[in-house]
């Protein structure tokens, strides 16, 4: 027992990665194959080894809260845009232009961030469930649908919060009047994404409003019963923000990660997730920049009043 | 006379071993819970301690505390833990009183079947209840009917959590009552006593401290416990401390320091149960002289054994063969959407598992190797964690006591943040931080309550007489220690242990958080699968799991049978 037990100590030590002097910290937000990818692409174009730590959103975020005494991540790719305007605002971003963000939209990139790539939210239903093809968003309202919608949770997936905000900030009185419709259908708001979405793969319920859309893709290529709906009246982006920290010790390397994220090879990897490629010219797998009514809006405003959004949407939902 | 010999053969040998042995057991639990604990206390009053600033002290304690929601989910979450702990009583002790009289063969099956509702992650179990009884779930494709109404109660969530939790309280009652033996019983019965009598007055006061500490186990299990809350009962609405406590983790803007106030509250909780716990232990603290490890199994008629039989197959039905049932055929399926059809399942999920790049036996050989470190670390520490408990009258041991129930108070999530804040320190000159190894450390100090619990309370057992008897035989203290002591103690350590592996092999929350970069355990593997919506996966790295850690476990029980003197 004891011998095995040493052997056992020296083969973790053994196992834990060495920190070589070029290497970087990465934390980002799924899907998985997406972040290895571009780690090996990266690795084995630079030679620069990453660290990759994958968790959702807000574990990444909780993470790097805590290390705040002896910060090691360099480079954040988060799922939700709100996690790099609260870090910008307090200031805790390095600025970084890269040269291949030349084709990517305004709107999504500012002086210290840029996207990675973005979904798009949209319904997504289960054609063996029998309901008719749902067109715009109100559609889920009517008696059809009744105890058939499931929604992911604003308070617990920053696109479904995304949406909410870009409705409110379409129309604000048609908003959180379709939200009481909803919540006089029944609609389940159960938690994050996943859960809102397995019930209607289950057969349980019918229809996710506010299904991340590459999602639903992945899923359909995967040969499950279901079909994404763009609604006619728009749809809202929910943009990965990419970031590179103040305290990065390796800030050269952090940037050439950044722009290779960006890069025809980076992006091709982004699109071969079903996301929806930063970079216009790059071709996505998926209805792409030209085929979606996107609703724009002032994300940033938003951002100041999410708490409220979201206590408001609670209150109506959970009543 | 006697007392007066006693105590000048000690006046001539020092006994310089046993407060040796207290001081490294608290400098080992200081080390390992307390400054995770303290880390997240101080977090509590300086939020900006993270980044060495006493600035804005308490702001986080009102506007948390201040949360109108915070009462109802506070009750919820003491309604919650005290259904839970009742009813796994319930279930557990006619079992552990059934086990006692059984052959010691057949009662070894049982302990190994029992012991698998450990293996089987609770966010795993309850997404198997749920695919089993929801509306078109299995039970509605197979059978025609549902249960949803019922899953998606108070009462659901509290039979799931029930029947993951119950054995705990039946491995304690049924260890307790195996010292105890039959003949207090037997002696009972030949002055007419009927059995409800011999159990209520003379077998539940003697097993009353193991059975109480158990309970004070299931009960902060049940407050701690996130993912059958999260999935069960967010579908009506109801929520507990720890699911607002994760909410904070996870929305944003993420809130740490009102995730450590809220932390705080569960703390109180747990401080008052084991208080409660101790008042109950010491009016009943019960000392055996004659201890039988080894009870002959009683000759019953064969009703009765027919009748015990039925009892351990609808326990084990409901709390091992539905949830395995309902994960394997998760696994199986090629696609959610296509339900329980022929056509629909195969074994492709499991043999995608290990085909390509090898990450799925790298996650489960790291996680095996972790447990295993684990259990061993742990069990060791508690025994001499116990030893001072029990064994030295300090008055440092009940700091000691609670210190060793408190990680199991504390969510996972909030434990991986005391820990990063712990040791990613640039003071420290070698950290485990960022290697496997702080891992290890989560575990262990995840689960030394399991172990510390379970052989306090057999130690307790142990009359102190016995201790007494080898000294003034002249035996020294290591002597007492491993020749009398640590074989009587051993079976419990086992079973400790491999309950301690059963766990740790499944460990999801604090996994995710402190995993180095470039490490993956089971739990993450399945949470990663998840997170792509390959539920089959997940499901099929589970199953793989629960089967590869369950035959261990066999194995262990095995050796458990040779060990037994």
């Amino acid at each position: 027992m004891k011998k095995l037990f040493a052997a056992l100590t020296v083969g973790m030590v053994l196992a834990t990665p060495a920190f070589a002097t070029d290497h970087l910290v990465v934390y980002s937000a799924g899907p998985k194959p997406l972040s290895s990818g571009l780690a090996k692409a990266f690795e084995a174009k630079t030679g620069i080894k990453v660290d990759m730590f994958e968790a959702t959103a807000g574990k990444i975020m909780a993470r790097y809260e805590a290390e705040k005494a002896n910060p090691q991540v360099d480079v954040i790719i988060s799922a939700a845009w709100a996690d790099a305007i609260s870090l910008d605002q307090a200031g805790e971003l390095l600025p970084y232009h890269s040269a291949n963000a030349a084709s990517v939209p305004a709107a999504l990139q500012t002086p210290n961030y840029v996207a990675q790539g973005a979904a798009a939210l949209a319904i997504a239903y289960n054609p063996q469930s029998g309901l008719p093809a749902p067109t715009r968003w109100s559609d889920l309202t009517q008696p059809t649908y009744k105890d058939q919608v499931t929604m992911p949770d604003p308070a617990k997936s920053g696109s479904s919060l995304t949406l909410v905000q870009g409705l409110v900030a379409k129309d604000e009185t048609a908003a959180w009047k379709l939200f009481e419709g909803l919540a006089a259908n029944q609609t389940l708001v159960p938690g994050p994404n996943n859960a809102a979405m397995n019930p209607v793969l289950q057969g349980a319920k019918g229809v996710v409003f506010g299904a991340v859309d590459y999602l639903v893709i992945g899923a359909k290529a995967k040969g499950e019963s279901i079909e994404v709906v763009y609604p006619k009246d728009g749809t809202v982006l929910a943009p990965r923000p990419m970031m590179i920290i103040k305290t990065s010790q390796h800030q050269d390397a952090a940037k050439q990660f950044i722009d290779f994220a960006l890069s025809e090879e980076g992006q091709k990897l982004v699109a071969d997730e079903f996301i929806l490629p930063a970079r216009t010219d790059i071709q996505a797998k998926r209805p792409g920049w030209n085929d979606l009514s996107i609703i724009d809006f002032n994300e940033a405003a938003a951002a100041a009043s999410a708490a409220a959004t979201k206590a408001k949407f609670a209150a109506i939902m959970m009543k | 006379m006697f007392e007066l010999v006693l105590s000048q053969w000690q006046t001539q040998r020092s006994r310089w071993l046993a407060p040796a042995l207290l001081w490294l057991a608290i400098a080992l639990l200081v080390v390992i819970v307390g400054l995770p604990v303290l880390a997240i206390l101080l977090y509590a009053l300086f939020p900006h301690i993270n980044e060495w600033s006493l600035a804005e002290p308490f702001s986080a304690l009102l506007p948390t505390l201040a949360d109108k929601q915070l009462l109802s989910a506070t009750v919820n979450s003491l309604r919650l833990s005290a259904a839970i702990t009742l009813l796994s009583c319930l279930l557990a002790l006619p079992l552990a009183c059934q086990r006692n009289r059984m052959s010691d063969r057949s009662g070894r099956w049982w302990d190994a079947l029992l012991m698998v509702p450990f293996l089987i992650p609770p966010y795993i179990g309850s997404m198997a209840w749920m695919q089993l009884l929801q509306v078109k779930g299995f039970s509605e494709q197979l059978l025609g009917f549902n249960l949803a109404p019922y899953l998606y109660s108070f009462p659901g969530i509290v039979s799931v959590m029930a029947l993951h939790l119950f054995p705990m309280i039946y491995f304690a009652a049924s260890n307790a009552l195996r010292v105890v033996g039959h003949r207090y019983g037997d002696v009972a019965r030949v002055f007419g006593a009927r059995p409800w009598q011999i159990f209520s007055r003379i077998y539940l006061p003697l097993v009353l401290p193991s059975l109480v500490s158990s309970c004070l186990i299931v009960f902060i299990l049940s407050i701690e416990e996130f993912g059958t809350p999260e999935i069960l009962g967010n579908r009506f609405g109801f929520h507990v401390i720890v699911t607002a406590i994760h909410d904070k983790f996870s929305d944003w803007p993420i809130d740490l320091p009102g995730a450590s106030v809220l932390s705080l509250i569960l703390i109180v909780i747990a401080l008052a149960a084991y208080l409660l716990q101790r008042y109950i232990s010491e009016r009943f603290s019960a000392n055996l002289d004659q201890q039988v490890i080894n009870p002959p199994p009683l000759r019953r008629s064969l009703l009765a054994r027919t009748l015990t039989q039925l009892l351990f197959i609808v326990v084990a039905v409901l709390a091992v063969v539905l949830p395995l049932l309902s994960i394997s055929l998760s696994a199986l399926m090629n696609t959610l959407s296509g339900g329980l059809h022929w056509n629909n399942l195969s074994l492709q999920p499991l043999l995608r598992l290990f085909d390509g790049d090898g990450d799925a036996w790298a996650a489960i050989s790291t996680s095996l190797s972790l447990a295993l470190m684990a259990a061993c670390c742990t069990v060791l520490i508690a025994l001499l964690v116990a030893f001072a408990v029990v064994r030295l009258r300090a008055r440092a041991t009940v700091l000691l006591d609670f210190l060793s129930i408190l990680p199991n108070a504390i969510p996972g999530m909030a434990i991986a943040v005391g820990l990063i804040l712990t040791w990613n320190q640039r003071f420290w000159p070698l950290t485990p931080y960022n290697t496997s190894l702080i891992l290890l450390l989560a575990y262990v100090c995840l689960m030394l309550p399991y172990p510390i619990r379970m052989l306090s309370a057999a130690l307790r057992q142990l009359p102190r007489s016995l201790d007494d008897a080898a000294y003034i035989s002249g035996a020294s203290e290591l002597t007492v220690i491993f020749r009398i002591l640590a074989p009587l103690l051993a079976p419990v350590a086992l079973a400790a242990g491999f309950i301690v592996f059963a766990i740790s092999t499944r460990e999801l929350v604090s996994s995710i958080m402190l995993a180095p970069p470039g490490v993956e355990t089971v739990a993450t593997y399945v949470f990663h699968q998840f997170d792509q919506g390959s539920i089959n996966a997940g499901m099929a790295m589970s199953l793989v799991t629960i089967l590869v850690s369950g035959s261990i476990i066999v194995c262990g029980q095995r050796l458990q049978g040779r060990v037994r003197p």
